[in-house]
C-alpha cells in the first residue's frame, strides 16, 4: 500500500516538474526577423583556439563579413576534436541543428546529411561550378547533392622530406619501395626516425597511408568497384598487397618506434626536432610547418610522394585527397535566413575567404592564383598539390564503423596479431555489411 | 492538520525537491535506455523493436570481453589495492610513523583536485614512448634505441592506467580512513596494551574488527566507481592501441557516438548498471558473513 | 621489537616520499612549461625555462575567453554545490529520521543512481531540456549538477545524520517545535563537518565537470573553464605553451582551494561512510 502510494508520488512529482521548469526557465524566445531588419543566425564550427594561425585567420574573416553585412548577425558555437561530433549528433538528434553547421563531405557527418536535415546548396552554387576544384564539385549525396561548399582540398598523404639529413646519410630520394626500406637500416643506424609517424589515434595509418597505398596497388577503376562491390572487393588480393606493404615497413622498423602509443603531434615534434628524416602526414600540417620550422629548415624540407610500389596499378606520384569539409545550411531557413545564410557560406569558401585561408597555410577549393608573398611551404604546398594525381581517402568513402574498426586493424596488423588478409576480409565484411547493405 | 500529518508534510517537503531532480535527470532516461536497450536505432526516424539481440551481440564480441576483463582489473586494483593501501597509509599517520603527517596526507590526496584530464596528460608524458621513463631508462642503460612498449602488449597496456588510478584515488580513501582511526577510543588501545598485547594483535583484534562498516561501504564506492570508469582512460589512451585498453564505457561511447548505435549503446549502459549490481551484492553478502564472525 | 619498528618507519617513509614525489613533479613540470613558449617546449620538454614568458597566459585567457568561462566555474560550482548540499541533508534528515519504510526504497534508488555513467543519459538529457526551453541556459547546467552530485552527498548525509542521538530530536518534538524546525535549529549545526565535507567534494566534482556543460551549452557566455581547457588539448594543429597555461589557469585555483580547507575534508567523514 505505501509503495503504491510512493510510487504514485514519484509519477505525479515527474508530471509536475516540466511544469516547474517552465516557468523557471530563462530562454528568451529568438526573434526571426526579415527584411530590411537584422537576421540573426546560429553557426556550429569546428575551430582549435590554440591554432596560431588558424584561430585569428578566422576572428579576422568574421569581421571582415560582418563588416559587409550589417545587417547579418552570426552567433558562433565552436566544438574542437571528437566532441565537437558528439554534440553535433546530440544537436541533430534533438532536431536542434543550428542554421549554419560545419560539415565534412564524407561519412563523417553523413548522419546529418542522410537524415535530410541540411539543404543541397546546388541551386545556389549554380554558375560558379568552374570556379572551384573538380573535387569540390563531385556530388556529396545519394542523388549528387552538395551538402557543404568544401573550403579546402584536403591532401593527407605527403612524405614530407628533409633533405638536409637525407644528403648527410649519403642518401637520395627513394623511387621504389625497395629503395626506401634498403634505407631503414643506415637512418637507423643514425639514431634517426626513418619515417616520423604518430598513431595512436589510430587514424593516421590510414588516412595517410593506407588509402595511398590501396590506389597504388589496386588504381582507381578498382577502388571505385570495390567502393560500390560491383565485381571487385576488399578481400581482392589488391587490396591485401597494400596492407603487406604497411606490415613490412612496420616489420623492418621504418615507423617512429612504439608508434602505436604516440599523440599525434609527436610525429611533427620528431620531424620540426630533425630526429625523423620522413614524415607522412596531411597537407593541413603545412599549416604548422610555417610557424614551427625555422627558415633555414624551410629551404631544405621538401613534400614528395611515397616511392612506387611493387607491381604497381596505380599511378606513379599519386596521393591521397579529398574535399574538404565547409559549411552547410538548416533545411528549416525560410527565404531570408536561407540568403543570409548563403552569403557567409560563399564569403567563407568563396573567392573572398578562401584568399584570407590560402595566406595562412591552406589549400582552397576556390581556385585562385599563387600569392605572391606566400610563405615557402605554402608555395611548396600550392606546387605539389598542382603536380600530383590524386585518389581516394578511405574514410571519406566507407563508413564510420566499418573504418572505426579498420583503424582498429591497422594498428592489430603492426602488431601482428592479424595477418594482411585478415584485415582485408574483415573490411570486406564490415562494408557490405554496414555500408553496401544501407544504399 | 495532526501531528502525523504534519511529519508526512514535512517528510516530504525535504525529500521532494532532490527526488524530483534525480528522477527527471538520472532515473526517467535510465528507464527510457533500458527500453531502447531492445532496439535498433539510428537517432533518426523509426526504431526496430529487436529483443535481446542487442545483448547477444555484446557479450559475443571479443572487444567487450576483453574491456570487461580490464574493468575487473580496475575493480581489483580498487579493491585490493587503493583500499589496503590507503588503509595502510592512514594506520601509519595515525600512529605517527613518519614527521610532518600533516604535510604528506596532503599531498597523498591531492591528486583527486585535478580534472581526469589534466593527470593524463601528465602520465602520458611519463609513461608514452617518447616519454620520461622511456628517456630514463635510455640514459641509465645506455640503449639508445630503448622504447617503453608496454602499451603494445594485449595483457599489460592496461598497467600504467591502474597505476595512474591507484596514485589517484588511494589518497580519498586514505582520508576516510583515518578519520575513522581517529574515533577508536584510545583507552581501549591502552587497556590492551597493559594486557601485553602486541602491536600486531591489536591491529588484527581491535583496529580492523571496528573498520569493517567503514570498509564494506568504501568498497561499494569502489566497485561503482570501477565500473563506469572513463574520463581518465578516455584522455590517456582512449582505449587504444588496438583496443588493449578498452573498458565498458568506452565501448558504449565509441558505440553510441561515433557508430551511432543508440540501442546497442544503451544495452551496453544498462550492462553496466547490472554488473554493479551484482558485484555489489556479492560485496555486501561477503561482508556480512565477517561481520558475524566478529560480533 | 626495536628493529621491526626502525623497519616500518622506514618502510613508512618510503611510501609517503614516493606519493609525494609523485604528486609534485608533474604539477611542478606543468607549471615551468606554461612559462615556456612553444617551441621551446616541443625541443626541450624536460628543461626548466630560461626566462619568465607570460604571453602564454595573457594569449590563452583572451583567445580562450578563460576570463568568462573562470567566471563561470565558479557561478556554477557555487550555485550548484550550495543546492546539492541543502537537498541532500534534507534527505539525508528526512530518510534517517523519520522511520517511514519506503524510506528504504528511496535510498536504494540513490545508490543506484551511484552507477550510472553521464554518457547513457545525455542523449535523452539534452532532448528534455530541449523542449523545456532550458537548455543553452545556466539552470539546464545546474539541474543536472545537482541531480549528479546528490546519490554520494545523500550518503554521506543519511549515514552522519543516523548518527545524530534521537534522544535531541525527541526533546525539541516534545517541547512542541515541528520538524523542519528541528532540521534548521538542531541537525544543520551538529552537522556542520559533515557539511564542510560535502561541499568540498561538490565544489571539486563540478568544478571539474566537461561533458554536460559542453553538451548542454552553446554560448561561449555561459560555458566554463573545461570547455575553455578541452579546446587547447591538443589535436591536429597545438601551442603547447597555450596547453599548459590553461591547464594552470584551471588546476591551481582548486589546489589553491583544497590546500585552504583541507583540514575540513577530514572531518566530515569521522562520522559518515561507517554503520552506526
Amino acid at each position: 500500500m505505501r509503495t503504491k502510494r510512493l510510487l504514485l508520488t514519484m509519477f505525479v512529482s515527474l508530471l509536475l516538474f516540466p511544469s516547474l521548469l517552465f516557468s523557471a526557465g530563462t530562454k528568451e524566445p529568438t526573434h526571426i526577423t526579415t527584411g530590411d531588419e537584422i537576421i540573426e543566425l546560429s553557426v556550429y564550427h569546428f575551430l582549435d583556439q590554440t591554432d596560431k594561425t588558424t584561430a585569428p585567420n578566422f576572428a579576422f574573416l568574421v569581421e571582415e563579413f560582418e563588416k559587409k553585412n550589417p545587417n547579418i548577425k552570426l552567433k558562433f558555437e565552436y566544438g574542437y576534436g571528437e566532441s565537437f561530433h558528439d554534440k553535433l549528433q546530440t544537436l541533430a538528434v534533438s532536431g536542434q541543428l543550428p542554421d549554419i553547421v560545419l560539415l565534412y563531405p564524407g561519412k563523417r557527418t553523413s548522419q546529418v546529411t542522410d537524415a535530410g536535415l541540411v539543404q543541397d546548396l546546388r541551386p545556389w552554387i549554380k554558375g560558379h561550378e568552374k570556379e572551384f576544384a573538380d573535387m569540390a564539385m563531385q556530388g556529396q549525396g545519394e542523388n549528387g547533392e552538395i551538402w557543404e561548399l568544401p573550403e579546402d582540398i584536403s591532401i593527407t598523404a605527403i612524405m614530407y622530406t628533409n633533405n638536409r639529413l637525407l644528403k648527410e646519410l649519403g642518401l637520395t630520394l627513394p623511387k621504389t619501395l625497395d629503395e626506401l626500406l634498403a634505407q631503414g637500416p643506415v637512418i637507423r643506424e643514425n639514431g634517426l626516425i626513418p619515417i616520423s609517424m604518430a598513431n595512436k589515434d589510430a587514424w593516421p595509418m590510414q588516412s595517410c597511408l593506407a588509402g595511398v597505398l590501396v590506389e597504388r596497388t589496386g588504381g582507381m577503376e578498382w577502388f571505385d568497384k570495390a567502393i560500390a562491390g560491383n565485381g571487385a572487393g576488399f578481400d581482392d588480393p589488391e587490396f591485401v598487397a597494400a596492407m603487406e606493404i604497411i606490415k613490412q615497413l612496420s616489420d623492418k622498423h621504418m615507423f617512429s618506434p612504439g608508434t602505436n602509443q604516440l599523440a599525434y603531434g609527436q610525429g611533427l615534434d620528431d620531424f620540426v626536432n630533425e630526429r625523423a628524416v620522413y614524415l607522412i602526414d596531411g597537407g593541413w600540417t603545412v599549416n604548422n610547418m610555417i610557424g614551427e620550422l625555422t627558415d633555414e629548415q624551410k629551404t631544405y624540407m621538401s613534400l614528395e610522394s611515397f616511392p612506387d610500389v611493387p607491381n604497381q596499378k596505380g599511378k606513379s606520384l599519386s596521393t591521397s585527397a579529398t574535399a574538404g569539409q565547409g559549411f552547410g545550411m538548416n533545411a528549416k531557413l525560410n527565404k531570408a535566413q536561407s540568403e543570409a545564410a548563403w552569403k557567409w557560406i560563399w564569403f567563407y569558401s568563396g573567392p573572398e575567404g578562401s584568399a584570407i585561408r590560402q595566406k595562412f597555410g591552406r589549400l582552397p577549393a576556390y581556385n585562385l592564383a599563387e600569392p605572391a608573398d606566400a610563405d615557402p611551404m605554402i608555395k611548396k604546398l600550392i606546387a605539389y598539390a598542382a603536380k600530383v594525381p590524386m585518389g581516394y581517402v578511405l574514410d571519406s568513402v566507407l563508413g564510420a564503423e566499418p573504418i572505426g574498426a579498420f583503424n582498429i586493424n591497422l594498428q592489430r596488423l603492426m602488431f601482428g596479431t592479424m595477418t594482411p588478409k585478415q584485415v582485408a576480409e574483415d573490411l570486406e565484411m564490415m562494408v557490405d555489411k554496414i555500408d553496401r547493405g544501407n544504399r | 492538520m495532526t501531528f502525523k500529518q504534519q511529519k508526512m508534510a514535512s517528510y516530504w517537503l525535504l525529500i521532494a525537491p532532490g527526488l524530483i531532480l534525480f528522477a527527471a535527470v538520472i532515473v526517467f532516461p535510465v528507464f527510457y535506455s533500458f527500453s531502447l536497450s531492445f532496439t535498433k536505432w539510428s537517432g533518426y526516424g523509426k526504431s526496430l523493436f529487436v529483443g535481446l539481440e542487442n545483448y547477444r551481440n555484446i557479450f559475443s564480441d571479443p572487444v567487450f570481453l576483453h574491456g570487461l576483463r580490464n574493468n575487473m582489473l580496475i575493480v581489483a586494483i580498487s579493491v585490493f589495492g587503493q583500499i589496503p593501501l590507503g588503509f595502510l597509509l592512514a594506520y601509519m599517520l595515525h600512529r605517527k610513523m613518519v614527521r610532518g603527517g600533516e604535510f604528506y596526507q596532503t599531498m597523498i590526496f591531492l591528486p583527486i583536485t585535478i580534472s581526469p584530464v589534466v593527470v593524463a596528460l601528465l602520465w602520458n608524458q611519463i609513461f608514452s614512448s617518447s616519454g620520461i621513463v622511456t628517456a630514463l631508462i635510455r640514459n641509465f642503460s645506455g640503449n639508445s634505441q630503448y622504447v617503453m612498449k608496454i602499451f603494445e602488449d594485449k595483457s599489460q597496456a592496461i598497467i600504467p592506467i591502474l597505476f595512474v588510478l591507484l596514485w589517484m584515488h588511494t589518497g580519498t580513501y586514505m582520508i576516510i580512513y583515518l578519520a575513522n582511526l581517529q574515533k577508536i577510543n584510545p583507552s581501549v588501545l591502552e587497556a590492551a596494551q597493559i594486557d601485553g598485547a602486541t602491536e600486531g594483535q591489536m591491529f588484527f583484534r581491535i583496529i580492523l574488527p571496528s573498520m569493517v562498516g567503514t570498509i564494506t561501504t568504501t568498497a561499494i564506492f569502489a566497485i561503482a566507481g570501477s565500473l563506469k570508469a572513463f574520463d581518465l582512460i578516455y584522455a590517456m589512451t582512449g582505449g587504444g592501441p588496438a583496443h588493449f585498453t578498452e573498458v565498458i564505457a568506452i565501448y558504449m561511447y565509441t558505440n553510441t557516438f561515433k557508430y551511432y548505435k543508440y540501442g546497442f549503446g544503451s544495452a551496453v549502459s544498462i550492462i553496466i548498471v547490472l554488473l554493479s549490481v551484482g558485484l555489489i551484492l556479492i560485496l555486501q553478502s561477503a561482508s556480512k558473513k565477517i561481520e558475524k564472525k566478529y560480533e | 621489537m626495536n628493529k621491526t619498528k626502525i623497519k616500518w618507519n622506514v618502510i613508512a617513509y618510503f611510501v609517503m616520499i614516493t606519493f609525494t614525489l609523485l604528486t609534485i613533479a608533474p604539477i611542478v613540470w606543468m607549471i615551468l612549461n606554461s612559462f615556456k613558449p612553444h617551441s621551446d617546449i616541443v625541443r626541450n620538454p624536460l628543461s626548466p625555462p630560461t626566462s619568465l614568458y607570460l604571453q602564454n597566459f595573457v594569449r590563452s585567457w583572451v583567445q580562450g575567453h578563460l576570463g568568462v568561462y573562470f567566471y563561470n566555474s565558479i557561478f556554477y560550482s557555487m550555485i550548484s554545490t550550495v543546492l546539492t548540499v541543502i537537498i541532500a541533508m534534507g534527505s539525508g534528515y528526512a530518510l534517517s529520521k523519520f522511520r517511514y519504510n519506503f524510506s528504504k526504497i528511496i535510498y536504494m534508488f540513490y545508490t543506484l543512481g551511484l552507477l550510472i555513467t553521464v554518457h547513457s543519459v545525455i542523449v535523452p538529457l539534452f532532448i528534455m531540456e530541449t523542449k523545456l526551453g532550458i537548455a543553452n541556459t545556466r539552470l539546464g547546467v545546474i539541474i543536472p549538477y545537482i541531480a549528479f552530485g546528490l546519490p554520494f552527498q545523500v550518503f554521506l548525509a543519511t549515514t552522519y545524520v543516523k548518527g545524530i542521538p534521537d534522544a535531541m530530536q525527541e526533546s525539541a518534538i516534545i517541547d512542541g517545535a515541528n520538524y523542519l524546525q528541528v532540521f534548521f535549529t538542531i541537525i544543520l549545526p551538529i552537522a556542520t563537518p559533515i557539511i564542510s565535507t560535502m561541499f568540498i567534494y561538490t565544489f571539486l566534482g563540478n568544478w571539474n565537470e566537461f561533458i554536460l556543460v559542453q553538451t548542454l551549452t552553446s554560448e561561449i557566455a555561459i560555458r566554463s573553464l573545461p570547455v575553455g581547457i578541452n579546446s587547447f588539448a591538443g589535436g591536429m594543429s597545438r601551442d603547447y605553451g597555450l596547453q599548459f597555461s590553461a591547464l594552470v589557469i584551471g588546476t591551481v585555483p582548486m589546489i589553491i582551494f583544497y590546500l585552504i580547507f583541507r583540514d575540513k575534508i577530514a572531518q566530515g567523514f569521522a562520522a559518515g561512510a561507517t554503520k552506526e
